[in-house]
């Protein structure tokens, strides 16, 4: 793995740097504390307030929900006829579950009884790709391959607003996707992310543009060997303070099979453009699909896969590496806990709970 | 039956046809497949006959051609054409009507499925062989690789079978310019003569431009002066070896003259759009054109399908590309009065298993799983055989890669039972066993 920290290299920077971390807050490990079967590919997680209950968005078109105090995790459907393809996108707000998937329909549940309360059927044209939550769980935004940008009432299922501003071909031809979304913490902004790496950041009541990032090695175009693209921007995440930006996926591919490229994150204070870091991690490859920045960003969390899966935690004053290992599966989606100690992950048939301190620390 | 010396050239005797056997009815398409094979000239009473007019109509009638699109890598046969929406293994695409009654294909095929009136799919390929050298080894030449022969690929058969002696354009083009899986095709014993004119580096031919220190007035002077001796010294002095001259100088300098055929710039700027951005889409028009100028075999490979990471991305960006270009291709054809005359072909060396992998892939997968064929003696709008709910097994009309050989052939009206003679040795056309699937024939 590589990493570089950008920062030093810009003559007169004036960026904020991150606190320096306290010994001991930082993650010394990653250790799997217990593993779930799951009946199908979990794709997206949310979590419920009292966080011994999650809700995974599944391949087998359902969302399941899991006890995670129970002796033996034994994951039950969250009620009928729901989606008709996968399920990609998952949020909680309040006692009501909002899904989206590939069927392109928003789905509002009763989060604990499992009823259907609301269905939005053509939400989006195509598929969507991922839903993002506001932190006051009034608004929903979600993106699709028609590679528009929705903003959902999450009370009543209104469409408040659609925005654009993606190209639908890349610029080989091919259809783009537009994958990732984040809002901010504070909730003012939102960031989303397509597969030529596009980044965009918009004031989230307005849509007005605030930022274009690019990160065009996400793009992954191989003009040569192959003639596609298998990258792309998977995964957003905000600061804690909104400033700054992460930005996940996939850097060089050098064999297609099973993934074989680097992973791949980029950091920027988004308001200035300025990179802060570009974090190549070539021991555990393939797709980072999900980050989030650590108490007081002292650190980003990152978890993806190829074949197998890794979770991977980056320290964010210097860019470096604090730990990581191998997930027991390709992980698709995770949630820290609200101590930030431990990590509920869903992913390739299975879930995991995750520890990232060691007993000493 | 077609003799052909371990070093691949014909024998003369074996093309000693007359005039009125020639020309009555089956043996045209024995003409196809001895007399008009392509093998150097070696009869020059032959030649004769075949520059008759009567002979050349009816030549112009039968005047066939194949488009290979060949999906390198191996094309998920859930994502094409045997969907399996709402099964374990399906993933997760929907099924779409086509416009032939009862007949579903994968959402990412949507030109495609208004154009299944030129269409055959065949959903039940069983050819077992799931890696990718022995399977496109397998499903280039319709049989399992021989340490003790060089089999001829599909291009070079068709070519000799459907090439013309009289021909100025090349008999076998192949397209593969990405890096990946690039395989040159073979001519195997049929010899150099029917090996694929291979485009790798670029989609414009190299080493075939005239000289610049030569104008196109000396160009052509200088061919004319050539022909008008050779004509004279032949006159006097006939011989295999002076008619093999004289041939040869005439295909390289038609082999020249073809070198706009691949120039798409040729082209008005609305059909050059209507192919769209793409190379593949790009190459799909090149196959036209030389199909237009009498090319009977092209093939446009399209890497690169090998989908064990991330498959639906990689379908949604290479299914788009095919749904797009192949449709554009069949209506330029049909509206050219080309497609009833071209078969076209979307094949490669294996499927996609039904499981998903980790890397939300799908692996190599040869026990069930298709291929397509439209226009040209097909029977559209058909979708031949059955796979199980979960795509695992065929359970109906299991088909091997000699039976999709010799249905091509079929297609073609050549003789798949046709025999080559290599040393003492028979070596049918599409291989012992075969049986055309006649459900897909018209």
């Amino acid at each position: 793995m590589e990493a570089t920290m950008d920062e030093n290299n810009i003559p007169g920077s004036t960026e904020p740097q991150a606190a320096a971390p306290t010994a001991g807050t930082l993650p010394n490990s990653v250790k799997v504390q217990k593993t779930f079967s799951l009946p199908g590919i979990g794709f997206c997680l949310a979590t419920a307030s009292d966080e011994s209950l999650i809700y995974a968005g599944l391949s087998d078109f359902s969302i399941v929900r899991a006890n995670l105090s129970s002796e033996k995790i034994e994951p039950s459907a969250l009620g009928t006829a729901g989606h008709t393809s996968y399920v990609m996108g998952l949020v909680r707000c309040g006692e009501t579950l909002v899904s989206g998937g590939y069927d392109c329909s928003l789905i509002w549940w009763n989060a604990d009884g499992g009823e259907i309360i609301r269905r939005v059927v053509d939400a989006h044209a195509r598929w969507i790709r991922m839903l993002a939550v506001s932190p006051d769980q009034t608004r929903i935004a979600s993106v699709a391959d028609d590679m528009q940008t929705k903003l959902w009432d999450a009370a009543t299922g209104e469409c408040l607003a659609t925005w654009g501003d993606y190209e639908l071909k890349t610029p080989h031809g091919f259809p783009s996707m537009l994958y990732a979304v984040a809002y901010s913490a504070d909730g003012k902004w939102l960031a989303t992310g397509d597969r030529t790496g596009r980044v965009l950041v918009r004031d989230a009541t307005n849509g007005q543009l605030a930022a274009t990032i690019e990160t065009p090695f996400m793009y992954t175009w191989d003009p040569t060997a192959r003639r596609h693209s298998i990258g792309g921007i998977r995964s957003l995440a905000f600061s804690n303070d909104s400033s700054q930006l992460a930005v996940g996926g996939m850097g060089k591919v050098g064999n297609i099979d099973h993934l074989e490229g680097v992973s791949r994150i980029e950091v920027f204070n988004w308001q200035t453009g300025t990179r802060r870091f570009e974090i190549e991690d070539s021991k555990h490859k393939g797709l980072v699909e999900a980050l989030q920045f650590g108490p007081e960003d002292a650190y980003l969390v990152a978890a993806g896969g190829d074949n197998s899966g890794f979770v991977s935690v980056w320290n964010m004053a210097d860019g470096k590496l604090l730990t990581q290992d191998n997930a027991p599966m390709h992980v698709h989606d995770f949630a820290l806990s609200a101590d930030s100690r431990s990590l509920i992950a869903v992913g390739h048939q299975q879930g995991a709970a995750i520890d990232l301190f060691s007993v000493q620390a | 039956m077609s003799r052909i010396p371990a070093s691949g050239i014909c024998i003369p005797a074996q093309h000693a046809v007359s005039r009125r056997g020639f020309m009555s009815d089956g043996a045209i398409r024995a003409a196809g497949a001895v007399t008009v094979a392509g093998c150097f000239a070696s009869d020059m009473g032959q030649i004769h006959a075949l520059r008759s007019e009567e002979v050349a109509s009816e030549l112009r009638k039968q005047d066939k051609h194949v488009i290979l699109l060949w999906l390198a890598g191996g094309a998920s046969q859930f994502e094409t054409w045997d969907p399996k929406p709402g099964a374990k293994t399906g993933g997760p695409f929907r099924a779409i009507q086509t416009n032939a009654t009862g007949v579903h294909i994968s959402e990412l095929l949507p030109e495609l499925a208004q154009r299944m009136q030129h269409t055959a799919i065949i959903r039940s390929l069983n050819t077992k062989i799931a890696d990718h050298g022995r399977g496109a080894d397998l499903m280039e030449t319709g049989r399992l690789k021989d340490p003790s022969i060089l089999y001829p690929d599909l291009g070079a058969v068709v070519a000799r079978e459907l090439g013309r002696l009289e021909s100025k354009v090349p008999d076998y083009v192949s397209l593969y310019t990405s890096t990946e899986g690039r395989r040159k095709g073979t001519s195997g014993f049929l010899g150099a003569r029917y090996a694929p004119m291979f485009l790798s580096e670029s989609m414009i031919p190299p080493n075939i431009a005239r000289l610049e220190t030569v104008s196109e007035i000396d160009h052509h002077d200088r061919a004319a002066l050539r022909d008008a001796l050779g004509r004279r010294f032949a006159a006097s002095r006939r011989s295999h070896t002076v008619d093999s001259q004289n041939s040869a100088y005439q295909r390289v300098h038609g082999l020249m003259a073809s070198a706009e055929l691949f120039d798409i710039t040729q082209e008005p700027a609305e059909m050059q759009a209507r192919y769209g951005p793409t190379q593949f889409g790009h190459q799909c028009l090149i196959a036209r054109r030389l199909i237009e100028a009498g090319v009977p075999f092209v093939k446009v490979a399209r890497a690169w399908w090998d989908s064990h990471g991330q498959n639906f991305e990689t379908h949604q960006e290479l299914c788009a590309d095919l749904d797009h270009s192949m449709s554009v291709l069949l209506d330029d054809l049909e509206q050219r009065g080309l497609l009833k005359n071209t078969l076209v072909i979307t094949l490669g060396e294996f499927g996609r298993t039904p499981e998903i992998n980790s890397s939300l892939g799908r692996d190599h997968f040869a026990s069930a799983w298709s291929c397509s064929l439209s226009g040209l003696g097909i029977r559209g709008g058909v979708a031949y055989g059955k796979t199980d709910p979960e795509g695992h097994t065929v359970v109906e009309g299991e088909a091997s890669a000699a039976d999709l050989f010799a249905t091509i052939l079929s297609a073609l009206k050549i003789d798949h039972k046709h025999e080559y003679t290599v040393g003492a040795r028979p070596v049918p056309l599409a291989d012992f066993g075969s049986k055309p699937i006649a459900e897909v024939l018209s």
